[in-house]
């Protein structure tokens, strides 16, 4: 495929965090799926821990957690795109993402990887997007936050 | 709220997750702590017949447009000079004829100072329109003479600059929709039989298109306004063209030609400055720009500065262009019903019955229809900014689905058509209230600006202070030749009417400030709970299901609950009191005879009884009247149903120290109606089976 195709995905799952790289995600695939008329499926999971059932009332009560879908979903209709969001809880975050993402039959996962910028600025990693990048089994973008000047 | 799903299994049997469903999705949307936005669902309606109703609104006037759509509904340029341009630009078409037949009276010789009146009315044009880019630079957020003249002279100016714009504005869609008919009938005499008939289908266009929203008019209007300009401009040309090639020969007057008087009148002084007084209505509409500065796309004020100058330069053009190419060919106004000088201009220019004639013909009747939308415009904006302001009905300030001021809109088109029904569409008879409105608006303007340049005396000032000066100058002596040449002939109506409506804005603006000074929760009081005791009456109309729902609601506000009943039957008395006692123990039932069968007065009368008994060292307690209502399903239902309820509510709506507490009954509730009634239910004697709860 030459570089300046848009690359081609029929349905992308992109995985939130309720961090400030969403909007950017979410707007960067938006772009790109405009053109090809692609599905968006947005995804927020609650990691609920071990001491409450997995059904325990968290997510649904959360305003702060229906916030980051919501405006998930106003960011892709700037873009006249309609978003799916979907609100999960699991023991582990990305092991609900790449589940989802193989029920939904998504040929391309998304995730932001943020900077965080106390003790001198790193990008935080954790377990979650290895994780995804050794199980999904479809495409997958992991957008880095940029480099901001002043760690505060 | 978990959806009561089953947690759905992963590729590992740890990796389990439970999908949470978000009830409030469809309808809301979450954009801050505490703080739910609408989504479009959320204004659904919920009956048949409403979901009909939006669905033939969103055809006609298309779908809801958001908040966040309104940057989006901004318009160009280009859109907005055709919008708020129309107007002025479309005066070309009538202001030379206004000219002429004046000067008429003087002779053919003193037609010829048509072309020196005009340019003096352009050079008036150039003084206003460069005052106004100031207006535009100086009040982003719009309002024109309005906002200047209250802000830099005093209220009351600011008031009768606005009652002046909006007679103004009024006049202009009466104006301009009788000249786009004369117009018509220039090609089709006929026309002018159903003159009235034209009008009302023409102001309804305009109002569905306004109603529609800002941008979609704009795109609607564009294209006549632009064919007329770029048409008018080729008959200029072509005149200036024949005039420097000396090749122009003058016209045989037409038939139905206005005659000279005999005697002809002298041509004095009077008779120039009653021309230029006609003359002067080109000048009508060149203040919508600073109106609807909040319209233009961002930089707002360069956009509308730009487009001010935009449209002066046309309409100067057009005007004298025009008023050039009439006295050189020598074109006479006609009776009325014959053609008007522009469409004679077109005809020499174009040649009779050419594509072009017929062409400009119909993009002169169609700029004309438009003029009227300029109007639809800014009388709706200033409505707005009056009503935010408080000097008229809120609502007025309140965006429609489209986010255009819809009852704006709907208001002008309404006077506008009873106007021009009223003076039988005749354009001459219109146009002297035309113009006393906008040179007193022009002048306050005009002096609101010079009081702004001595407060704020930023870089420029000097210059920008002697601009407004001369234009205020010069536009209140139009304003006084004006009065004085239309006094007569209509203007004084104007005169009776803008102080009218400033009285009309003063008492509504004395209303508002009543009203909040009586709503008003001073700063300093800290709200603490209610002390004050309570009491519940329910009047009953027997006992059935929603009289029983009623008391329980009643029961929940306080312990203190009395079921009245007032009938005129003492026998069903008897038996309403024995099933009460029996069926809802602990609630005292008071019968009311009333042996004239009224409803409402015992009850009335039997309120002030329980007030009367009221201790009168104790504060007077509050008293619920619960009233028992039964949910009708269908329109028709209505009027079956609840009409003793209404009265009810009608006269307790204004009786001190009580609430009234409507407790509507549906069909739906039957089911939870069981519970209810607990486990002490009497199945010997059931309750009141017909679901009737009119009290009374």
């Amino acid at each position: 495929m030459s570089d300046t195709h848009a690359p081609a995905f029929r349905r992308a799952v992109v995985a939130l965090n309720g961090g400030p790289s969403d909007a950017r995600i979410v707007r960067l695939v938006a772009d790109h799926a405009r053109p090809i008329k692609a599905e968006l499926i947005a995804i927020h999971v609650v990691e609920i821990d071990w001491t409450l059932p997995l059904d325990a009332d968290i997510a649904g009560r959360s305003e702060e957690v229906q916030r980051v879908l919501d405006t998930a979903e106003s960011v892709a209709e700037d873009y006249k795109m309609t978003l799916e969001p979907v609100l999960l809880q699991a023991r582990d975050v990305g092991a609900a993402i790449v589940d989802e993402a193989i029920e939904r039959d998504a040929d391309l996962l998304v995730v932001g990887l943020p900077f965080r910028k106390r003790f001198g600025g790193e990008f935080a990693i954790g377990r979650t997007i290895p994780y995804i990048l050794q199980n999904a089994p479809c495409t997958v973008w992991v957008v880095r936050d940029p480099i901001t000047e002043e760690p505060s | 709220m978990i959806g009561g799903r089953r947690p759905l299994r992963g590729r590992k049997p740890a990796d389990r997750r439970v999908r949470v469903e978000r009830p409030h999705a469809p309808f809301f949307r979450y954009m801050g702590p505490g703080t739910l936005v609408a989504k479009p669902a959320a204004n659904v309606a919920l009956t048949p017949t409403g979901r009909f109703l939006a669905r033939v609104r969103a055809v006609v006037f298309g779908r809801p447009l958001s908040n966040e759509e309104e940057i989006g509904e901004r318009l160009s340029k280009t859109k907005a000079l055709a919008i708020f341009s129309s107007d002025a630009i479309s005066s070309s078409a009538y202001a030379t004829e206004e000219i002429l037949r004046v000067l008429l009276l003087a002779g053919a010789g003193a037609m010829l100072l048509s072309i020196q009146v005009a340019i003096a009315i352009t050079v008036l044009l150039a003084v206003v329109s460069v005052s106004y880019r100031q207006v535009c630079r100086a009040y982003p957020n719009g309002g024109g003479a309005y906002v200047v003249a209250r802000t830099n002279l005093a209220p009351l100016f600011g008031l009768i600059a606005a009652a002046s714009l909006l007679i103004d504005y009024v006049m202009t869609v009466a104006v301009s929709t009788a000249a786009a008919i004369a117009q018509i009938q220039s090609v089709i005499p006929a026309a002018y039989d159903v003159r009235i008939e034209i009008a009302f289908v023409s102001i309804s266009l305009i109002t569905i298109a306004n109603l529609r929203g800002l941008r979609e008019s704009g795109n609607i209007f564009a294209v006549p306004t632009y064919l007329f300009v770029g048409l008018a401009l080729s008959i200029v040309a072509i005149g200036l063209v024949n005039i420097i090639g000396g090749t122009v020969v003058p016209i045989a007057p037409e038939p139905d030609a206005v005659q000279f008087p005999d005697p002809l009148e002298s041509l004095g002084i009077l008779l120039v400055l009653k021309a230029f007084a006609g003359g002067s209505v080109a000048l009508t509409g060149v203040e919508a720009i600073a109106n609807g500065v909040p319209a233009f796309r961002p930089p707002e004020s360069k956009n509308a500065a730009n487009t001010m100058t935009a449209m002066a330069v046309l309409l100067g053009i057009l005007f004298v262009g025009l008023t050039l190419f009439a006295v050189q060919y020598g074109l006479q106004p006609t009776e009325a019903g014959g053609a008007s000088i522009v469409a004679l201009a077109a005809r020499t220019a174009f040649g009779d019955g050419s594509v072009l004639f017929v062409t400009f013909a119909a993009s002169t009747a169609l700029i004309l229809f438009l003029a009227a939308n300029t109007s639809f415009n800014a009388f709706p904006r200033l409505a707005a900014i009056l009503a935010e302001d408080g000097y008229m009905p809120r609502q007025f300030s309140f965006r429609g689905d489209r986010l255009a001021y819809s009852w704006g809109i709907v208001l002008l088109a309404a006077v506008a058509f009873g106007l021009l029904w009223a003076f039988g569409g005749d354009t001459h008879a219109l146009i002297p209230l035309y113009s006393v409105g906008v040179f007193l608006c022009f002048t306050l303007s005009q002096a609101g600006m010079v009081r702004h340049w001595l407060k704020v005396r930023e870089p420029g000032w000097r210059w920008r202070l002697t601009v407004n000066a001369i234009g205020g100058v010069l536009t209140a002596v139009v304003l006084g030749i004006v009065v004085f040449e239309k006094f007569a002939d209509g203007a004084y109506l104007v005169v009776i009417l803008v102080p009218l409506l400033v009285g009309m804005m003063l008492f509504i603006k004395g209303q508002y400030a009543r009203s909040a000074r009586e709503l008003t929760v001073t700063p300093s009081v800290i709200v603490r709970p209610p002390h004050r005791e309570e009491r519940v009456i329910v009047p009953i109309p027997g006992l059935n299901r929603a009289v029983v729902q009623a008391i329980n609601v009643g029961r929940s506000i306080d312990e203190d609950v009395r079921a009245v009943y007032i009938t005129a039957d003492p026998a069903s008395a008897a038996q309403v009191r024995a099933d009460f006692e029996r069926q809802v123990p602990g609630v005292p039932l008071v019968v009311v005879e009333s042996p004239y069968r009224a409803l409402v007065g015992p009850l009335l009368a039997y309120l002030d009884v329980l007030d009367a008994a009221w201790p009168p060292d104790k504060e007077s307690p509050i008293t619920f009247v619960v009233i028992p209502e039964y949910v009708a399903r269908h329109w028709w239902e209505r009027i079956l149903y609840n009409q003793a309820a209404k009265r009810l509510r009608t006269v307790l709506l204004g009786r001190p120290h009580t609430v009234v507490v409507a407790v509507p009954y549906r069909r739906e509730d039957a089911a939870l109606f069981e519970g209810l009634l607990g486990g002490e239910r009497d199945t010997d004697k059931p309750a009141a089976p017909d679901g009737s709860a009119r009290p009374g």
